[in-house]
């Protein structure tokens, strides 16, 4: 495949940060990361940019005018940016100031006549190709593009000069999240929840399946969203984790594609849901027509047999 | 406080079919608005009942021939919001979300004293989350997204934000570009008193003669396709009896 000249990381967690790195390696001659916080995290591109600390007094977003004019400067032709919730807004940011757009959520990159990404749109009902050839491509990246390469080497460091932003945001608190930490897109098995699920107390059911069956819990958008019975963490689909495990059960989910995609390349699908017609069982290997209420208790009973 | 919110019309995805060349078949999807920008268009119209200020202002962009649909124009407005500007082109079915945020922005400016305009996480058809990010930037307001709160403070807003692994509390000197999460808020469903009442709202559509359109971005949509399907064994039990149980179960031990 071509090479760029020079490809750019903006990165704040460190697995998406090494992903990324190695990603930038696959595509760029050579490579960068721009980097906030622990220096001593930031390895394995050519060259770290480091712009300084990250505190209340100085969050990723204070460092937005710094980047723009780094990027205006040094002009890689690809920035490759973490497509967490601040990512996202780097990245918009980013690309305005440069007068172009993002190639967003890209699941494939390639150079072929510029920067061409894939991405789901409508909802995971289509993939969409989509070319760049902008002097500087932003691109946000889906999880698990690239591999994380082995080692990391030590880099050169650069010190970023301080661009002060001309807005005010300023930050009083940051706390941690109360939630669990899960991490779904690499269970092998997997029990979810939807709707069909009326009470946060019936959610037991599906966690004594998962439990027996050595699954972890996953839910659809609006049990997570709406009725908030679980983690984010915990949400398949196009707009939450995109999993791929060898078994999914699912259970009082209808099927709409913006959940399903998220376990497609499941290789056994199982489905529980009251209503005959549902889309899941269109998209299942085995399915049982029945209240869920009836089906899990009977199933456990069996299963402990 | 003059407060904006986007909202885009978007096919009802429910309605999408799938030709036999896989391209998408959206002829028989209606548009309706885009599902994320109800959150948007509620924390404006609760902040405007919070401060007593005037109805907040609705800001849209696509092809003159979808936003002329009064239907569509109705669920827009009968969510609380005051009036409708559409920067309206059929160029401007399927551009980019610079080229979107450009005309936003545009719209904005022309509309003039602006100082808080709230989005949605991101359109109900591509779902990119961009327009809010690069409307901020090309306003040179302050730009957050992941909003998840916001509360008026004297001239400031505080406002929450929800990340991957932390909360953040921001004290936001307007004027502000704000991307709320779709649990900022519940959106109200309104009933047929405020469906004919926006039917008498104000509605502007502007063209190219009122205002800099863009009229393209700078990304080539090179195919849109429906991805390769699995085929599935479908193999259904009707009723919940034992024998499905067990006929299910027999199956599920096969692959645990
Ligand atoms: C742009 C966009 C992105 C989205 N992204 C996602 C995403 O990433 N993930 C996601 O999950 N959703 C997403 N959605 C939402 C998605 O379209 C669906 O609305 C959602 O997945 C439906 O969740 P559900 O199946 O739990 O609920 P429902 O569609 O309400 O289905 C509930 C099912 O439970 C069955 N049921 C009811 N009672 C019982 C019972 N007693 N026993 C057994 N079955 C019962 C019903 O027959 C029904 O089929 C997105 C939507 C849009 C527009």
């Amino acid at each position: 495949m071509n090479k760029l000249a020079k490809v750019f990381v903006i990165a704040e967690h460190m697995g998406a940060m090494q992903e990324l790195v190695s990603g930038a390696a696959q595509l760029g001659e050579s490579t960068a990361l721009v980097w906030a916080g622990d220096k001593g995290q930031a390895v394995g591109a050519d060259t770290v940019y480091y712009l300084g600390e990250l505190n209340n007094d100085r969050i990723l977003e204070h460092y937005a005018p710094s980047i723009i004019n780094l990027v205006k400067t040094e002009q890689p032709n690809l920035v490759l940016v973490e497509s967490s919730r601040k990512g996202r807004l780097m990245a918009g940011t980013l690309a305005a100031a440069l007068g172009t757009s993002v190639l967003a959520d890209a699941t494939e990159i390639i150079i072929d006549n510029g920067v061409v990404t894939k991405r789901m749109v409508y909802g995971g009902a289509a993939l969409s190709s989509e070319r760049s050839s902008a002097p500087t491509t932003v691109a946000t990246v889906s999880p698990g593009v690239f591999e994380t390469a082995a080692a990391g080497k030590a880099a050169n460091l650069v010190e970023v000069p301080f661009v002060a932003p001309a807005t005010s945001v300023k930050c009083r608190e940051r706390k941690t999240k109360a939630g669990e930490s899960v991490n779904l897109r690499a269970a092998k098995r997997i029990v979810a929840v939807g709707r069909g699920f009326t009470a946060p107390e019936e959610l037991k059911l599906a966690e004594q399946l998962a439990a027996a069956i050595g699954a972890e819990v996953g839910c659809t958008r609006p049990i997570a969203e709406e009725e908030k019975w679980m983690d984010k963490a915990r949400y398949i689909g196009v707009s939450g984790v995109m999993a791929k495990p060898e078994l999914y059960i699912g259970i009082g989910i209808s099927g709409q594609v913006q959940h399903m995609v998220g376990v497609s390349s499941a290789r056994t699908i199982v489905a529980i849901n009251s209503d005959k017609n549902a889309l899941i069982f269109k998209q299942c290997d085995y399915g049982i027509v029945g209240d869920l209420k009836n089906v899990l208790p009977a199933l456990l009973a069996q299963l402990g047999k | 406080m003059k407060i904006v919110a986007c909202v885009k019309a978007v096919p009802e995805e429910q309605d999408i079919a799938i030709k036999s060349d896989k391209t998408l078949d959206l002829s028989k999807a209606e548009l309706k608005v885009g599902q994320y920008d109800l959150n948007a268009v509620e924390a404006a119209v609760q902040l405007q009942e919070a401060t007593g200020s005037e109805e907040p202002i609705l800001v849209t962009v696509g092809s003159t021939k979808g936003l002329k649909n009064s239907k569509l124009q109705k669920a827009m407005l009968s969510r609380g919001a005051g009036a409708l500007f559409g920067v309206a082109d059929d160029s401007l079915d399927s551009i980019d979300a610079f080229a979107t945020a450009k005309n936003l922005a545009a719209a904005i400016s022309k509309i003039g004293g602006v100082e808080l305009v709230i989005c949605g996480e991101g359109s109900g058809d591509i779902y990119s989350q961009q327009v809010g990010p690069i409307l901020g930037q090309l306003l040179g307001f302050a730009n957050l997204n992941a909003v998840s709160r916001i509360t008026l403070m004297g001239d400031k807003l505080e406002v929450e934000r929800t990340l991957e692994n932390e909360i953040e509390v921001l004290e936001v000197t307007l004027p502000a570009v704000l991307s709320v999460t779709t649990d900022i808020n519940k959106a109200r469903i309104p009933g047929l008193k405020e469906i004919l009442a926006a039917g008498k709202k104000p509605t502007t559509l502007w063209g190219a003669a009122d205002l800099e359109m863009t009229k393209e971005g700078n990304i080539e949509v090179i195919s849109t396709l429906a991805p390769p399907e699995t085929q599935r064994q479908q193999m259904v039990f009707e009723g919940d009896s034992e024998e499905n149980i067990a006929q299910l179960l027999d199956n599920l031990r096969k692959v645990l």
